[in-house]
């Protein structure tokens, strides 16, 4: 059992080397054979390029200053989702009242807020907090009220003729039952952040892989680009397998869908 | 005195395609230690009858009592099995699920969990604790289901149809062991089902329902055959024609 497990594992993770080994070739293949551009470079120099601005520690403080604000408006945009989705969820006026909010934010996007975010909170870490926050809050909150919905009527009334009282019955039931909704929700707000972000940083930022892409247009320093691109690419797939292995962690034994 | 009275209870639902009469003038008494079995053709109100005694819905006419006082919503006193399995808990192992009723009680961990042994002992399953419901069989988790209501040591246990989607088989086996778990707990049963060897199986009295719409109990018919009973005797074969004769006329009427 653990052996085959171990076996998947490895399986999977050589996959992984072996897709983005493809994906290098191609790129280098395209690069040298086919565009033969100083605008598109080939991986190679790309890289060397990249190792460089991390030996400088360039590299390292734009990703460091882009993860932190990903991460604290991550955190407080789902801080505040959670809760107000599962109220949405679980009781009718709530639902009622809140609903239209929900559908009217959710179809104004952050990078439309990016006007608005930087004359209330100018140029500095809260605007960028707040755009990734007001990404994160309306897809945790919709897919957090799902999941209250979809609890199924029978595990609610189970509890009730084993003795459950109302709170008993949301925090036992209700909640666990929603925990892989509102993970999957979080999951897509992380995507839907790292666009935020680069849009952010692009307009109105002093650091940051957004700023890196802005400044090397800038410069013409297509190498530059190009590893502000990868390193985008590389850490976006880390978070989101990370999230996955936690969803699986949570959920996955009993739920198959995850 | 009757452990549970229903007296003329009526259940009318009202929709948007207006209103639809599912049980109508229902009086029954169900006496302490009994197994009674309520048979019907699909649509004839069974579940509705049994959904009212668990409080779940409240009836529109009449009233039931519970020892005497009337029953205003789901208790611990009534346990309920479920026909399908979506009302076992996905993220608790079938040790946790069995012991979900005395966790809510407050009941201490190493307790509970040595009670739950004990009835994960009883409907067979010893060993199979630690794993969740997805990795148990549709009879596994019906087992667990019983394992669950008979842990909280209701007055009662309600049944809706707990083997229907269960393989021939498997049914059958399930039947045998409820009516031994019957036998040593001597929990009152209502047991809702569409099966008439099912109810001829288990029951010490089987109510024949009258078909919808305004279900109601058309007769009853007591079974008193010795367990474990075995279903190819003459006597099964002539309290399986009774009741098949009751019926008859509901099934052929019905569609």
């Amino acid at each position: 059992m653990r052996f085959t497990v171990r076996t998947e594992r490895l399986t999977t993770i050589a996959g992984y080397i072996a897709g983005f080994g493809l994906l290098f070739l191609i790129w280098h293949l395209a690069a040298t054979y086919l565009v033969k551009s100083t605008l598109f470079p080939p991986p190679g120099p790309v890289l060397a390029r990249g190792w460089m601005l991390i030996e400088d520690g360039i590299l390292q403080e734009q990703i460091v200053a882009s993860l932190k604000r990903i991460a604290q408006g991550f955190l407080l945009g789902s801080a505040i989702g959670i809760p107000v989705g599962l109220a949405i969820g679980s009781f009718k006026p709530v639902r009622w009242l809140l609903e239209p909010w929900t559908e009217f934010f959710r179809f104004i996007p952050a990078v439309a807020m990016i006007t608005v975010s930087v004359i209330w909170f100018g140029i500095g870490e809260e605007s960028k907090v707040f755009l990734i926050a007001y990404t994160t809050i309306f897809v945790v909150i919709i897919s957090t009220a799902a999941g209250v919905g979809a609890v199924g009527r029978d595990k609610i009334r189970a509890a009730q003729c084993l003795g459950a009282n109302r709170w008993q019955v949301f925090g036992l039931v209700a909640l666990p039952a929603t925990v892989p909704y509102i993970l999957t929700g979080m999951r897509l707000a992380m995507s839907n952040a790292f666009v935020t972000i680069v849009a952010a940083e692009l307009i109105a930022s002093n650091d940051g892989l957004g700023k890196m892409l802005w400044d090397a247009r800038l410069f013409m320093q297509i190498e530059d680009i190009f590893v502000a691109l990868v390193a985008l690419g590389l850490l976006g797939f880390a978070t989101d397998r990370s999230f996955r292995f936690l969803i699986r962690a949570f959920a996955g034994r009993f739920n198959a869908t995850v | 005195m009757a452990l549970v009275s229903l007296q003329g209870v009526g259940k009318v639902f009202s929709g948007r395609t207006g209103a639809w009469e599912a049980v109508r003038d229902f009086s029954l008494d169900l006496a302490e230690g009994e197994f009674f079995c309520l048979l019907g053709t699909s649509g004839c109100g069974k579940t509705t009858v049994l959904n009212m005694v668990a409080g779940f819905e409240a009836p529109t006419a009449g009233s039931i009592l519970l020892d005497g006082a009337p029953v205003e919503g789901p208790g611990a006193d009534r346990g309920v099995v479920f026909q399908g399995h979506d009302s076992l808990y996905d993220w608790l192992t079938a040790l946790d699920n069995i012991g979900f009723g005395l966790r809510l009680r407050g009941m201490g961990k190493a307790e509970r969990r040595a009670k739950a042994e004990h009835f994960l002992r009883m409907v067979g399953l010893t060993g199979q604790g630690a794993k969740h419901p997805s990795e148990l069989s549709g009879g596994m988790k019906q087992r667990i289901q019983i394992a669950r209501a008979l842990a909280n040591d209701p007055r009662m246990l309600l049944m809706d149809e707990p083997f229907g989607a269960l393989d021939a088989m498997t049914r059958a086996v399930l039947q045998g062991e409820l009516s031994r778990i019957w036998a040593e707990t001597k929990k009152t049963v209502l047991f809702i089902t569409h099966d008439i060897e099912e109810a001829c199986a288990l029951a010490t009295r089987i109510g024949v329902m009258r078909r919808g719409p305004g279900g109601t109990l058309k007769a009853i018919v007591p079974v008193d055959l010795p367990f474990p009973r075995e279903r190819t005797s003459d006597d099964f074969m002539r309290v399986f024609r009774d009741v098949h004769g009751l019926i008859h006329d509901e099934i052929h009427g019905a569609h």
